[in-house]
């Protein structure tokens, strides 16, 4: 009796402590009020960069028939950046990037403009993109991304949808998306006579892991995946002829790329981060490209510099290695020229049978494949183009 | 390339051990983030498109303007 007694004093009493522990336990709403809805910006970045170009390509006309025309160009490029919230879930990000070229292409002998410095001598091309995130639970999101670019006789539009996925208590995180652009642009023959409207589509798809390898280091893998189809190149680019004239490029109306991306971070002990990069890049046009960033020392101090959004990069003095190797298979009659003048260019490489390198000798792979060595700096925002003359003889 | 991915898939299979969310102050600082600020991609995205001789894709809007397209 003393048994069932106690055993019943010990129900009620757990049973209704129980009760009024859940009749006590505030909500979520209650601690931290209803749920904000409205839209509160989070951040307004801005930056500028500037691209000076000089050098000399074969499909400019401000050269020589036969030999390769100036191609001097003056970019100008503010960017601002829009983030908001609207609740815990949801986030907006505008992003409006805008192009100012001077000489957006090069004109030609003096004083007869060819068809590109007629139609945009000078230029401003604009970007608004728009993206909206939405975060379903701690480690899970899926975000819509759309934009449109306007640019004098340019227009692109582009859709997307991403989405991340957190595992393994957030050490490793996958992510996927896939995208797709439109481009509508006017024609031109290469005498300045518009030619109608040309089109161009291009999908893409990428997939990515994140993974945290130690308590300081994390490193990071993408591999995107690029089908273009349509009027690839921009109907007024000229190539030198056997005959000695000028020709249309013409290039293949599909294009299939792949780029695959290595990353990682590792913290140092002077509270500073060291971060690698390398992309490896191929197509269906034969083109091959390695490119290596860093070693890339950042600071606290240097990214906060950056976040101010002054002219200033932190991967101050980073340093650009491209690797790039011939066209094997078919070579599609294609521009011949560095753009910008620094940059290896295969299809220049193919066309003259040979690669000189700027700097030392050239790498040969694999018997006949050339291959070519590029430097380029990156310091303080600015993009230092060395030129080559020796390229161009 | 097949060094890199050995490399790769070494170091991902040393991944396998969590770290707790604890010990993970370090990789919370801006500056070990493995993926660009916004608008540094989009200047990234641009020394790419003019190297490659492309256009378009990697989801960015294909501008021309510089001629190089």
């Amino acid at each position: 009796v003393r048994s069932r007694f106690v055993a019943a004093a010990l129900v009620i009493a757990f049973g209704s402590s129980r009760a009024l522990a859940e009749d006590a336990k505030p909500t979520d709403a209650q601690i931290l009020g209803p749920e904000d809805t409205a839209l509160r910006i989070e951040s307004i970045t801005t930056r500028i960069t500037g691209y000076n170009q000089y050098g000399f390509g074969y499909q400019s006309k401000a050269g020589p028939i036969g030999g390769p025309g100036s191609e001097r160009l003056l970019v100008f490029e503010p960017q601002v950046e829009v983030v908001a919230t609207q609740g815990d879930r949801v986030t907006h990000r505008i992003w409006v990037p805008i192009d100012v070229v001077t000489a957006a292409s090069p004109h030609s002998f003096e004083p007869t403009p060819d068809v590109v410095s007629g139609a945009s001598r000078k230029l401003e091309g604009g970007t608004f993109q728009w993206s909206t995130t939405y975060k379903a639970d701690r480690g899970s999101q899926v975000a819509l991304t759309s934009g449109l670019h306007i640019e004098n006789p340019f227009r692109s539009w582009n859709a997307g949808l991403s989405g991340s996925r957190a595992l393994a208590d957030q050490n490793t995180v996958v992510a996927g998306s896939v995208v797709g652009i439109l481009d509508w642009f006017d024609r031109f023959l290469i005498t300045g006579v518009r030619n109608g409207r040309a089109e161009r589509s291009t999908t893409m798809a990428s997939a990515g892991v994140t993974q945290v390898l130690t308590p300081t280091t994390i490193v990071h893998v993408n591999y995107g995946l690029t089908v273009q189809e349509g009027e690839l190149g921009n109907t007024w680019n000229v190539v030198p002829l056997a005959n000695g004239e000028r020709g249309a490029e013409l290039l293949p109306s599909s294009r299939t790329r792949h780029a695959l991306v290595g990353r990682m971070s590792q913290f140092l002990p002077w509270n500073g981060a060291l971060r690698l990069y390398y992309r490896f890049y191929t197509d269906d046009w034969g083109i091959e490209a390695h490119s290596v960033e860093g070693p890339d020392h950042a600071t606290p101090d240097a990214y906060a510099l950056s976040r101010r959004s002054l002219p200033l990069s932190h991967a101050d003095r980073a340093i650009f290695l491209h690797h790039s190797r011939a066209p094997r298979r078919h070579a599609p009659r294609r521009r011949q020229r560095p753009c910008p003048a620094s940059v290896s260019h295969p299809w220049r490489q193919a066309r003259r049978g040979r690669a000189r390198a700027g700097f030392g000798a050239a790498p040969t792979l694999r018997g006949r494949v050339r291959s070519l060595l590029s430097l380029e700096r990156l310091a303080n925002g600015r993009r230092i183009v060395r030129p080559r003359p020796a390229l161009l003889k | 390339l097949r060094a890199l991915i050995a490399i790769l898939l070494a170091t991902s299979a040393a991944g396998c051990a969590a770290v707790p969310q604890n010990r993970r102050a370090r990789l919370a600082d801006p500056m070990m983030s493995v993926t660009d600020e916004p608008l540094d991609a989009y200047r990234r995205q641009k020394l790419y498109d003019t190297r490659e001789g492309a256009a378009g894709g990697d989801g960015t809007a294909a501008g021309g303007g510089c001629g190089c397209q």
